[in-house]
């Protein structure tokens, strides 16, 4: 009998763990945005003394000096409107996308990625222009939109 | 003192002659071979205690031969479970077949159980997703929940699984038992852009497609013959 209840302990102890409770799978991506210069389009450029911020909200970036930056897109809409200044002015870029849910786990429920991602309006006080590098905004692994400037 | 020996040896022998020619006495006890019909008490008890969960489990065996008994479970189930970012709901019935081995030597006259059993099971049910909420990071655009109530029907699975519990006869011919089982899924159809996470009869799918099972059982044997 003894033997019986040791077993059954320990299937118990096997068993009893739950991997499958905390969420570690990549959830909705943000949008990655690099800088280049605008005459040498190869080679990256800070852009120095940047706020960046959506419309209607505040900063996400404050007085920083970066190259990339990395911003989430609004995933209650098919449209976000970023503002992006920096020493020579402030810029103002629309993006237009649609959404996709995707299943990833019990724990991590679903995260939305973003196709078609298109620049519906931008200004171009400081930025030179803005090119799409990749439409489809499944993980963060590369730069998905390039400004020169 | 060589003498002496001798007189045990010869004494004891006779003493072990007699218990055994007293054990060849005892009379056969016929043990009592039958259906046995029970309920699962868990499911009503779980679902008075939730509101999310309702079902029911019949089962039945049959003692086939000395330890050996053919096993199986019918059952319904009905539950929404609730997780961090999604809400689903889960229906369907399911059947299990299979063998349980009585490993408990009963004094005589006993008929209580230490069993170990296997199972074949096979669920069919739906998925209804109720709500859920993207997964964002941070709280610059807060998502709000969606309500799809998309229900995926006539999804299937099938499982294996192996159990070990007891039986005790409390009453004349009326068992209360209880039993641990594990589960491993054999194959399942998805629901396309979900996943099964919780099968009737196989319960709470893990990581790995795994599973378990605790089942307390109220059964009542209906003898047919003795041998």
């Amino acid at each position: 009998m003894k033997k019986y209840v040791i077993a059954l302990i320990v299937l118990l102890a096997i068993f009893g763990c739950e991997k499958d409770d905390i969420c570690i799978e990549a959830n909705t991506p943000n949008l990655i945005i690099r800088f280049y210069d605008a005459a040498n389009p190869t080679q990256l450029k800070q852009v120095t003394n940047m706020y960046v911020w959506a419309l209607n909200k505040d900063s996400i970036y404050q007085n920083v000096a970066l190259d990339s930056i990395v911003i989430p897109l609004d995933i209650n809409a098919n449209t976000t409107t970023y503002f992006i200044s920096s020493d020579l002015g402030e810029d103002e870029i629309e993006l237009n996308y649609t959404k996709k849910d995707i299943f990833v786990s019990r724990s991590c429920g679903y995260k939305t990625i973003f196709e078609n991602l298109q620049v519906a309006n931008n200004t171009v006080n400081w930025i030179n222009s803005i090119s799409i590098n990749n439409s489809t905004i499944e993980d963060e692994s590369k730069a998905h939109l390039h400004i020169y400037h | 003192m060589n003498r002496k020996l001798i007189y045990i040896f010869i004494t004891s022998f006779f003493i072990s002659l007699n218990i055994q020619a007293q054990e060849n006495d005892t009379l056969k006890v016929k043990e009592k071979y039958g259906l046995r019909l029970g309920i699962d008490l868990s499911k009503p008890i779980n679902a008075l205690l939730d509101k999310n969960i309702s079902g029911f489990e019949i089962q039945g065996d049959f003692r086939v031969y000395k330890n050996y008994y053919i096993a199986a479970e019918l059952g319904y189930d009905d539950k929404t479970t609730d997780e961090d970012y999604l809400n689903f709901t889960t229906q369907g019935s399911y059947i299990k077949v299979g063998v349980n081995y009585n490993a408990y030597k009963n004094w005589k006259g006993m008929n209580n159980e230490v069993f170990v059993g296997v199972r074949y099971g096979l669920g069919f049910f739906s998925q209804t997703l109720n709500s859920y909420t993207p997964n964002v990071s941070g709280t610059y655009f807060i998502p709000a929940t969606t309500e799809p109530n998309t229900k995926f029907e006539n999804l299937t699975a099938q499982w294996a699984e192996f159990i070990f519990g007891i039986k005790v006869e409390t009453l004349k011919n009326f068992y209360l038992g209880a039993s641990v089982s594990l589960k491993s899924i054999i194959n399942t159809k998805e629901p396309e852009n979900f996943k099964n996470l919780y099968i009737p009869g196989f319960n709470r799918v893990y990581l790995n497609n795994t599973g378990v099972g605790f089942n307390y059982t109220l059964s009542y044997l209906i003898p047919l013959f003795k041998k």
